[in-house]
């Protein structure tokens, strides 16, 4: 396995490939962000990125502000949600944290969703977006792991905001971090079970 | 010059001795902070985020926002007006112009990207720091980029062409030139002069900003790197994902082909 750290604008591949993150120029491959490059599999995991939102996905964000019409909310990203008044059930106020689904993008990429959901209490943690993928693990594995042994109600937005709520919350937001923080090395499943275990006691 | 050696004992081209870190500041999604000599700048990147006021959005590509800022302790000179001065507006305009070439700005339409270069201490060619210091930012802050772009002055004492000058030479030599340039593709994205320089002494200077690229550029990635390194240091025997392999790793930052080249941390003078 030819794992390599790669920075913006380094040489990927000497021919043209289609890869997500990178970009063609001149006959070669070149990376535009911070990532692990996979010789073998020619995929580029970001270290350093933004979210770019995508339908379907669950997000985290707080309402910024309510127009008559149309609810605006800050997902901590260039992107501006919408959620218009016909789909919000109860009552929803600025300064609500709530979980949504992307729904649809516009052309000047204002995110509008569907289906929130009011989170009361608890607090939000700021995750590099880059780190979900790592933080859900395959098949949810790692948060399921993190939830069942703190007992804390997690959602977690793809945005990178993730809301806690009840249980060991510090447990749970040290484990977190330790994601965020070795989200590039390997034999971290371990290392969080061995956290959680020790933070149990 | 004396025998072919400057004030600080440099030769013609010789760099300072340069150190850069990533990931500094907590609180903003990229920084750097760099010392290149006696200059001490520190770099800060915030956004994208929603551009405002809404009269300076751009709905095809995000537009860039820098101010360049000389603290008021930073040199014996003045610098304690508030707001910006003259020289500062116009070098917060060369280094925004110089990021609006690498930046992949058409991926976040309506939006802005607040860059922010502090001079803590000058010793002159700050706008070369400064452009340095901000690409290692804006890389470490995960906005896309083709590039990393790098900038050196160079300039001419009497007959003979130098590089990376410091403040006395800057003051009291005939021409001044800072350039920017992007590695890759070897654009110059900046090329200012200040005093006279015949045609071919232009293209020579070029050259030799060309040169020093190479090391310059090593300490940028170096830089960039060094946080996730000492995270895989610390799980070596359990890790697979770590260092490039020895033959990728730049580890050392003398490089002897190099002429620019110094030890890191060696002071130059």
């Amino acid at each position: 396995m030819m794992q390599r750290i790669v920075v913006p604008g380094e040489k990927l591949e000497p021919k043209p490939l289609r890869i997500d993150e990178a970009f063609i120029d001149n006959g070669s491959t070149y990376s535009t962000i911070m990532s692990i490059y996979d010789d073998e599999k020619k995929v580029l995991v970001p270290l350093e990125g933004l979210w770019y939102p995508r339908e379907g996905e669950t997000v985290v964000g707080v309402v910024q502000e309510d127009k008559f019409n149309v609810l605006i909310v800050d997902l901590d990203s260039p992107y501006r949600g919408l959620i218009f008044a016909k789909d919000v059930s109860g009552d929803l106020a600025a300064g609500d944290i709530i979980e949504a689904t992307v729904k649809e993008l516009d052309k000047t990429k204002t995110v509008i969703l569907g289906r929130p959901r009011k989170l009361a209490g608890g607090k939000i943690l700021y995750v590099k977006p880059t780190r979900i993928a790592r933080l859900l693990g395959k098949a949810n594995s790692m948060i399921r792991q993190i939830t069942t042994a703190t007992q804390t109600s997690v959602t977690v937005g793809m945005n990178g905001l993730v809301w806690l709520h009840g249980g060991r919350m510090d447990l749970c937001t040290e484990a977190i971090i330790m994601i965020q923080q070795e989200a590039h090395t390997s034999g971290l499943t371990d290392r969080v079970a061995a956290l959680l275990q020790l933070g149990a006691r | 010059m004396v025998n072919g050696k400057r004030l600080d004992g440099r030769l013609p081209g010789d760099l300072r001795a340069i150190k850069i870190e990533a990931g500094i500041l907590k609180n903003a999604p990229g920084s750097a902070y760099v010392e290149w000599g006696n200059n001490k700048i520190l770099a800060a990147v915030y956004g994208p985020s929603e551009a405002l006021p809404k009269h300076t959005q751009d709905p095809e590509r995000a537009v860039i926002k820098c101010r360049y800022q000389m603290a008021p302790f930073s040199s014996l000179e003045e610098h304690n007006r508030s707001g910006p001065n003259r020289r500062a507006i116009e070098i917060s305009k060369v280094t925004r112009e110089v990021f609006e070439n690498v930046v992949i700005r058409e991926s976040f339409p309506g939006s802005e990207i607040r860059l922010f270069v502090e001079v803590l201490q000058s010793d002159g060619g700050t706008r070369a720091a400064g452009i340095t210091a901000a690409a290692v930012a804006l890389a470490s802050s995960g906005i896309p980029m083709t590039d990393i772009p790098y900038s050196v002055s160079v300039g001419k004492i009497g007959d003979e062409i130098v590089l990376d000058l410091n403040k006395l030479e800057d003051n009291y030599s005939d021409a001044d030139v800072p350039i920017a340039i992007s590695p890759r593709q070897g654009r110059v994205l900046l090329l200012q002069m200040d005093g006279k320089m015949s045609k071919e002494e232009v293209s020579r200077a070029v050259k030799m900003a060309g040169d020093a690229g190479a090391f310059i550029s090593r300490l940028q990635a170096e830089a960039l790197r060094a946080p996730y390194l000492r995270i895989s240091e610390k799980y070596r025997n359990k890790t697979a994902v770590n260092a490039p392999s020895p033959a990728q790793r730049p580890v050392n930052t003398t490089n002897p082909q190099q002429p620019g080249a110094q030890p890191q941390g060696h002071q130059g003078q």
